[in-house]
């Protein structure tokens, strides 16, 4: 995900659940005397869904106006990735594509990482929650 | 007398309870008594399941008494109004969560008993 959607990271505490909330939306946290809705992106992507472990994270995702949590196994760093070597999502793999910037190299070759359009996920999530 | 005066103006009295093992707040002013519950009460799963159920929170609505089922009443305690928060507009749940405290280290849910009853359509 792009750095300049994230404001920090922090450690996954109490989980306030919601009542009616829709299922991606763990609940919320306080967080720096504000409150912070926090998202399961797997659950959002229909890609499984994400346990709170000790080494689990939250980071603070922003776009415009749009805070919100996003849980995460394990946060591995920061990495800096020329625009040049980000090839396109692969067309039609699956929901989740569209909300993809692009896919780079990872670490071997068998490893590929995708990169997120938070934005776009978050603008989608708000939508999704509202229409409920 | 002063003393009472600006607390009046910077602290709210909330009434939490829990449900399901989750805490909650209500504004207390809302509470009219604390009761045993009885089947017929009003019960709100969307808060979690009750384990006793055992008390109801008696409260007043356009149409008379209302009974919610809880199932510990922990107390009534002043809260600072500068503790109270809105719930983001990203956070859509349902009607009857109007806010939430920071208490200490959690985060409480506040709980609009009227709208509770409002939304089950018992008024």
């Amino acid at each position: 995900m792009p750095s300049e959607n994230v404001l920090e990271v922090f450690r996954s505490g109490l989980l306030t659940p919601l009542p009616r909330a829709p299922s991606f939306l763990l609940g919320v946290t306080g967080h720096r005397g504000e409150v912070l809705p926090v998202v399961d992106l797997l659950r959002f992507l229909a890609k499984g869904e994400a346990r709170i472990m000790p080494r689990t994270r939250i980071f603070v995702g922003v776009s415009g106006t749009y805070v919100a949590g996003v849980v995460a196994d394990t946060v591995l760093g920061l990495r800096r990735i020329l625009v040049s070597d980000i090839l396109p999502p692969p067309v039609g793999a699956d929901a989740a594509t569209e909300h993809m910037l692009g896919v780079v190299a990872g670490p071997t070759a068998e490893e590929t990482i995708n990169l997120l359009n938070f934005s776009k996920l978050l603008q989608t999530a708000r939508q999704r929650a509202v229409t409920r | 007398m002063m003393e009472e005066a600006s607390r009046g103006v910077d602290e709210i009295d909330i009434l939490f309870f829990e449900i399901g093992g989750q805490v909650y707040g209500a504004d207390a002013s809302q509470v009219l008594r604390i009761d045993r519950s009885l089947p017929e009460d009003l019960a709100l799963p969307e808060l979690g399941p009750l384990r006793s159920g055992g008390r109801a929170l008696v409260f007043e609505t356009s149409q008379g008494e209302s009974h919610l089922k809880v199932d510990v009443v922990q107390g009534v305690r002043p809260i600072p109004v500068t503790e109270l928060r809105r719930l983001p507009r990203a956070a859509s749940a349902a009607p009857f969560t109007i806010g939430a405290c920071l208490d200490q280290a959690r985060l409480v849910l506040l709980i609009d008993l009227v709208e509770t009853a409002r939304t089950q359509g018992r008024h």
